[in-house]
Parts: structure tokens; C-alpha cells; sequence
């Protein structure tokens, strides 16, 4: 494993160091905190488009799941953070499970057909059930409990500043895991999966198995952004679980760069900074993220990261010319 | 020496000065609007800032200070909405907010302004706002659903006795559900026949289909108790199959002059409209309003923009009235507080922070009736309905 594929080492170092920065250089750190939250569930979305090539309009499904299910949990049975993350993060992962078993069945434009299908179920299910989501209103009251370890309580997390550590040191460690799991052999044969399925099956992989487990994991990693989210803003809102919601996910995947988990911070770091920015200056500012969105598909096909990697080595290129050149002239 | 000592004086007097102008601009009176301003509600939030902005810009002084106003873009979504309003108390200190056109968005902001301690007046739809889910910091200018729907029903049937067998179209979510059970309610008074009622989603645009089962069920009224985009698409689809010649029908919560502008004379002559303000309303202030918003835009006030000026001046009177920006003294003058509003004498009831004011049915005009361009409907009748303060929902105060 040399140092760009090592776990610890090059793209989690800048991912550290860009959570690091980001409430620094950020005009708040509320701003801060919900791009980390949305570059956790484009990263989730990554898992599936970027690594195994499945693009899903599901990931609303989840993030409202999780948002629900969590705020639910601590709302009417008093469950604490820890607890309540989990029962988002097992929510978001049984709900990807129910869904990717049956999309994934199908390929191309009707898996996609189909994820579209289960996002609108969700969406009017949510609504119907407005006793337990409030419906359009949204859940409201939802609570955020302190950060308590073995009876000891290490933060109340009511501040901004102390629930952007919380969420940064949650967003490390999906990195790190989601670092582990695309260099694994799984993650090895879900891009092997991307590239050419039906050559995947033939040397032997149960290639739905193998899309499923990524569906699984990717649903709750975004069940877990919905269940932040949730406690962010102490509300659930019907928008969660809408279908703006999954497009929105995976805009911010693909602006970012599919296929780099580090450039899902910068996709949600692009689009959640664009309305902030531009919504106060144009009311149409959507017309700029569809030309974004256009330009990138276009000119990067890499996103945003494979923009700065592409950069990168033209400019090293150039600085190896202009050495060797020097060199001959010597 | 005496320069030096001068010197020091002077940069001593030119800091002092320094950080009283900084303390006072600290202490100038901010409001911050919570408007749609991009975003699908973008043309409602448009004319709401428009309106705060108009009420900040001709208040002239509050405390000895000018006061400022800042507009908080929801985008047109509760979640975008709430973090910013997060943001704007948490940086800078924000007390007073007003606005909030969503029903969730104006909730969920009501209850984090309540944790800071600060005060919201916002003109959103939902009951709950001064029901179940009323607390201290949250105030509401429109009328509620019960009060929307006694307003029209009842002045309509006065006016027409004979129309006896009603239906309604509902969207199936909590505002809905709300105006439909008011309805049920005053039908059972009246002895009006609820004939059939057809439920619609939050997303439906194609109505041609309850549309024809109300003609299935030959009432004699058609009730429309959807709003906005979807109560204008409903009331053409209905006027293009025919409906306005065959019964009489009533959309009792309009957003006013907007949707008359957006629907034409055409389809508005003679349908009945529920609005929470008019512009032709004879009253001091909606005079002075009326005039102002011409000089300033050139446009005839419509109900958003009636609504946020009316809320921001309020929160404004209010500050002044208290004579501080202590959030406990301002929500105290608030409470109960009779003043001259666009509709009227309106009153802040201290129970549910209720305002009290005027709900209007209109009737559409032909366009030759019309005087003017905005001359859309005449004013059929006027009134103050609200659930008496012993049934109230709302334990939060």
C-alpha cells in the first residue's frame, strides 16, 4: 500500500485538514457543519456511483429515515446521541436493504426507474403518517443529548462549536472506514463491478451480492447524515425524505468528483455555499448550479477533486520541463 | 509635553468615541426577515420583503437608533431556513424576527427563536402556531382557519339561503385537514348538506379529475379549500369545465391580489374569495399603506407585502413601546396590544398571541366593472372570528 492508498495517509490527511479549516475559513460554523453532514451522505452516494457505478435517486430515502427514526427515538423513548445514531445508521442500512434488493434486480435506466419509484413512495409515506413525522409541518423538538460515554458526559453538544467537533470527528471516521472499505478486495471488486458486470460474474463474484452489501452500507452512512442533520437543526423536516432531496445528494457526488470520497466535502461544500452565497444575491441562483452542473459533466469529468488532481500534475508537468530544460542548458 | 499630553487626550477621547459609536450600532434595533426569496415561494417572499423592508425604511427612529433589517433567504426550505436563523443568533446576537412563509418553516422557526429568548411575528397559515405548538416568543398576524372559514361560509349562505348542498376539494395535509373540519363544523350549524369532498396530495397540479366528481355530485356550492398554485389551477380547471355556470364557487383562503393578477378578471368574475387583506380596505393605516407602497414601488400592496410591513411595524411599535430590546419587555408589550392595522383595529391576544383582525370575502368583478387594474373584487362582507380563548389549544404561554 504506498502512501496515496494508505488509510491514514494521502486523501485522509487533506480531508482532515480541510475539517479542520473549514470553520475557520467558513462564515459560520453551523455553515460548516451542515456541509460536513452532506459531504457525509455524498460520500455515501460515492460508495454506489463512483465505485460501483449505480446511480440511485434513493439517498432521500434514507436521510429521512435516519432523520425520523432517530429523532423519533429520542423524542419518544428518550434514547441518548450514541443510541439514537445507531438506530438511524441501522434504519438508514434496513431501509437500503429492502430497496436494493429489489432494484438491484434490474440495471441501467430501470434500476434507476425503480429508485425513483421507492424515493416517491417514501416521500407520500411520510406524509400520510403525519402522526409520526408531522407531515408537512415537519417533526419539530427534536432534541440533541449530550455526548456521554460509560455515564460520563464529555460535551452537552449545544453549542455550534462543540457539535461541529462532534460531526468532524463522526465524518473522520466514516472516512477512514469508507478509505478501508473501497481499498479492500469488496471494494476491489465493486469497481470491478462498475467496469464490466457481466465480466465480474463470469470469474465467479455474486456481483448483486457484492451491489446490495454497497447498498447497505451507503443507506447507512446517509441514514447517519440524516439523523446530524435532524439534531443540527432540532427538526425534521418532509423536505428530508423529498425527491429535490436524493437529486440534490447526488449533484454534490457528481460536482464533487464521483469516484473520490474526499471530493464529496467539496461537492457539498460547492452546492450547500452556493444558495448560501448566491440565493441572497439572485433569486434564480439554480440556473447557476444547472450551468454548473453542465460544466462539470462537460470539462470535469472528475468533478471538482479531479479538477485540482488534473491541475496538480500540469503544473508538476510543467515545473519537470522547465528542470530539465535547465538542466540540458547547463 | 503639553502636545504630547494633548495627543494622548485626543487618541483617549477618539477611542472612547470610537467604541461608543460601535456600542451604540451594536445596540441599533435589527429585525431580520425570514423571506423566500429564491426558491419555489420566491414571488411570495419577494413582495414580504418588500413589505418589512418599506416598515424598517419609514419607521425612523427606535430608541434614539436607526433601525436596520436584514433578510434571511430560506430558499424555500424549512431546513436552509432554520440553520440560517441559527446562524443569525449565534453571530450576531438576532432578537427580532418576523416573516416565514411556510407553515413548517415559521414552526420550526417559532420554537428556535423561543429557545434564544427572541421574538417572531410571522404571517404563516398554520393553526399550530397559536394552537398546539403556541410559545411565548411566537406571534401570528393571520387569521386562523377557523376564523377563515366562518368569515366566508356563513356571509355566503346569508347571501344565497337557498344553496344548501355544499362540496369541497381538500389537500390531504394538516392545513387542509384544518379548513375541512372548521367546514364540516359550520356546515352541521348551518344545516348545509356536505354532498362529497374530494382529497388531493401536496404535489397534485391536474384537478379535472375531482373536478368532475364534484359535478357528479350537483351541489349547489363548490368549496375550494386548497391555496395557492393548486387553489389556482383547481378554480381554472373547474371554470373550464363549466362549473361557474352550473354552481356558485368559493376559495376561502386566497393569497390575494396576486392570484387575482396571476388568474385574470376572466376567471375571477363572480367567484367568491376568502382573503386575509385587501387593498381597497377603507382604514387609516391601509390608506397610508396604500399610498406609500405606490411612491416607493409603484405597485398596489398585495397581501405578503401587506402582511410583513404590518408584522415588522408592529415588532417596531412594540420595541419603542417597551423601551428596550429586552425580548421579555417587548413580547409584554406585544401582549394585548390594540393598534390601527391595515384591516383595522387589530388586537394581540395575550393567550395565544393571536392577532385579531379582519378576514374578507370577496367576489370576483367583471373586467368592465373593473375601475382600475387592481380593481379585481368588491368587498361582500368583513368580520372577526376566533375560537374562544377557552378552547384554545395552545398551554405554551
Amino acid at each position: 500500500m504506498n502512501k496515496s492508498t494508505s488509510i491514514f495517509g494521502g486523501v485522509t490527511i487533506i480531508a482532515l485538514a480541510l475539517i479542520v479549516l473549514m470553520p475557520i475559513l467558513l462564515p459560520s460554523v453551523t455553515l460548516a457543519t451542515e456541509i460536513l453532514i452532506f459531504a457525509l451522505a455524498a460520500l455515501a452516494c460515492n460508495l454506489l456511483l463512483g465505485y460501483t457505478g449505480l446511480l440511485s435517486f434513493g439517498q432521500g430515502i434514507f436521510f429521512g429515515g435516519g432523520a425520523y427514526s432517530a429523532s423519533l427515538v429520542m423524542l419518544h423513548l428518550d434514547f441518548g446521541l450514541i443510541s439514537a445514531l445507531i438506530t438511524a445508521i441501522l434504519v438508514g442500512a434496513s431501509l437500503a436493504l429492502i430497496v436494493g434488493a429489489l432494484a438491484i434486480r434490474r440495471t441501467g435506466i430501470y434500476f434507476v426507474m425503480l429508485t425513483l419509484s421507492f424515493s416517491q413512495m417514501a416521500y407520500f409515506l411520510a406524509y400520510t403518517f403525519s402522526d409520526w413525522t408531522g407531515g408537512d409541518n415537519g417533526l419539530l423538538d427534536v432534541p440533541r443529548p449530550a455526548l456521554t460515554l460509560f455515564g460520563i458526559t464529555i460535551s452537552d453538544l449545544q453549542s455550534s462549536e462543540a457539535f461541529y467537533i462532534f460531526v468532524a470527528a463522526v465524518f473522520a471516521i466514516v472516512f477512514v472506514f469508507a478509505r478501508r472499505v473501497i481499498h479492500s478486495p469488496f471494494g476491489t471488486t465493486l469497481v470491478a463491478i462498475r467496469e464490466n458486470e457481466g465480466r465480474s460474474s463470469a470469474v465467479g463474484f455474486s456481483t448483486n451480492h457484492f451491489k446490495l452489501v454497497a447498498f447497505v452500507i451507503s443507506g447507512a452512512i446517509t441514514g447517519l447524515a440524516g439523523a446530524l442533520y435532524a439534531m443540527l437543526l432540532n427538526f425534521a423536516p418532509l423536505s428530508n425524505v423529498e425527491l429535490l432531496m436524493s437529486e440534490n445528494i447526488l449533484i454534490m457526488t457528481i460536482i464533487g468528483g464521483t469516484g473520490s470520497l474526499i471530493g464529496s466535502i467539496f461537492g457539498a461544500g460547492a452546492i450547500v455555499m452556493m444558495g448560501d452565497l448566491l440565493s441572497s444575491i439572485w433569486p434564480r441562483w439554480m440556473m447557476i448550479l444547472g450551468a454548473a452542473l453542465i460544466a462539470v459533466v462537460l470539462f470535469l469529468p472528475g468533478g471538482l477533486w479531479g479538477g485540482i488532481i488534473s491541475l496538480t500534475s500540469k503544473l508538476s508537468s510543467i515545473k519537470v520541463k522547465k528542470n530539465l530544460t535547465s538542466e540540458v542548458t547547463k | 509635553m503639553i502636545n504630547k499630553y494633548l495627543k494622548h487626550t485626543a487618541l483617549a477621547f477618539s477611542i472612547t468615541a470610537a467604541s461608543c459609536v460601535a456600542m451604540a450600532q451594536e445596540d441599533a434595533v435589527t429585525i431580520y426577515g425570514v423571506k423566500s426569496l429564491s426558491g419555489s415561494f420566491a414571488s411570495y417572499g419577494k413582495y414580504a420583503d418588500m413589505g418589512s423592508k418599506l416598515a424598517v425604511e419609514q419607521y425612523g427612529q427606535v430608541l434614539g437608533k436607526t433601525p436596520s433589517y436584514k433578510a434571511i433567504d430560506t430558499e424555500g426550505n424549512a431546513g436552509k431556513a432554520l440553520r440560517k436563523v441559527q446562524e443569525a443568533i449565534s453571530q450576531n446576537s438576532a432578537k427580532f424576527f418576523d416573516g416565514g412563509t411556510l407553515s413548517s418553516t415559521s414552526l420550526a422557526i417559532g420554537k428556535e427563536v423561543h429557545k434564544s429568548g427572541g421574538v417572531f411575528i410571522t404571517p404563516a397559515g398554520a393553526d399550530e402556531l397559536t394552537g398546539v405548538d403556541c410559545n411565548a416568543s411566537t406571534f401570528r398576524w393571520s387569521v386562523p382557519t377557523y376564523g377563515a372559514i366562518r368569515e366566508t361560509v356563513i356571509p355566503l349562505l346569508k347571501e344565497h339561503p337557498e344553496k344548501k348542498r355544499w362540496y369541497t376539494i381538500t389537500p390531504q395535509y394538516v392545513f387542509g385537514e384544518a379548513l375541512l373540519s372548521n367546514a364540516k363544523t359550520v356546515f352541521d350549524e348551518l344545516g348545509i348538506e356536505h354532498v362529497g369532498n374530494s382529497y388531493h396530495s401536496l404535489q397534485e397540479q391536474e384537478f379535472s379529475g375531482y373536478v368532475t366528481n364534484a359535478m357528479a355530485a350537483q351541489p349547489d356550492v363548490l368549496l375550494l379549500l386548497n391555496f395557492g398554485s393548486q387553489s389556482s389551477n383547481a378554480l381554472r380547471q373547474a371554470i373550464n369545465f363549466g362549473l361557474k355556470n352550473q354552481m356558485t364557487i368559493l376559495l376561502t383562503w386566497s393569497s390575494g391580489l396576486d392570484q387575482f393578477q396571476e388568474l385574470g378578471a376572466d376567471i375571477t368574475e363572480n367567484v367568491y374569495f376568502g382573503a386575509q387583506y385587501w387593498h381597497s380596505v377603507d382604514t387609516p393605516l391601509n390608506n397610508k399603506l396604500v399610498k406609500e407602497v405606490k411612491e416607493a414601488y409603484g405597485i398596489t400592496p398585495n397581501y405578503p407585502l401587506a402582511a410583513d410591513y404590518i408584522s415588522t411595524k408592529l415588532l417596531l411599535d412594540a420595541i419603542v413601546e417597551a423601551g428596550t430590546t429586552t425580548p421579555g419587555d417587548v413580547i409584554k408589550a406585544l401582549e394585548g396590544k390594540s393598534y390601527e392595522g391595515p384591516t383595522g383595529t387589530e388586537t394581540v391576544r395575550a393567550a395565544d398571541h393571536q392577532v385579531l383582525k379582519n378576514y374578507y370575502l370577496l367576489k370576483g368583478k367583471s373586467a368592465s366593472e373593473m375601475k382600475n387594474a387592481d380593481d379585481f373584487a368588491e368587498i361582500v362582507s368583513y368580520g372577526k372570528s376566533f375560537p374562544d380563548e377557552s378552547s384554545l389549544e395552545c398551554k405554551g404561554m
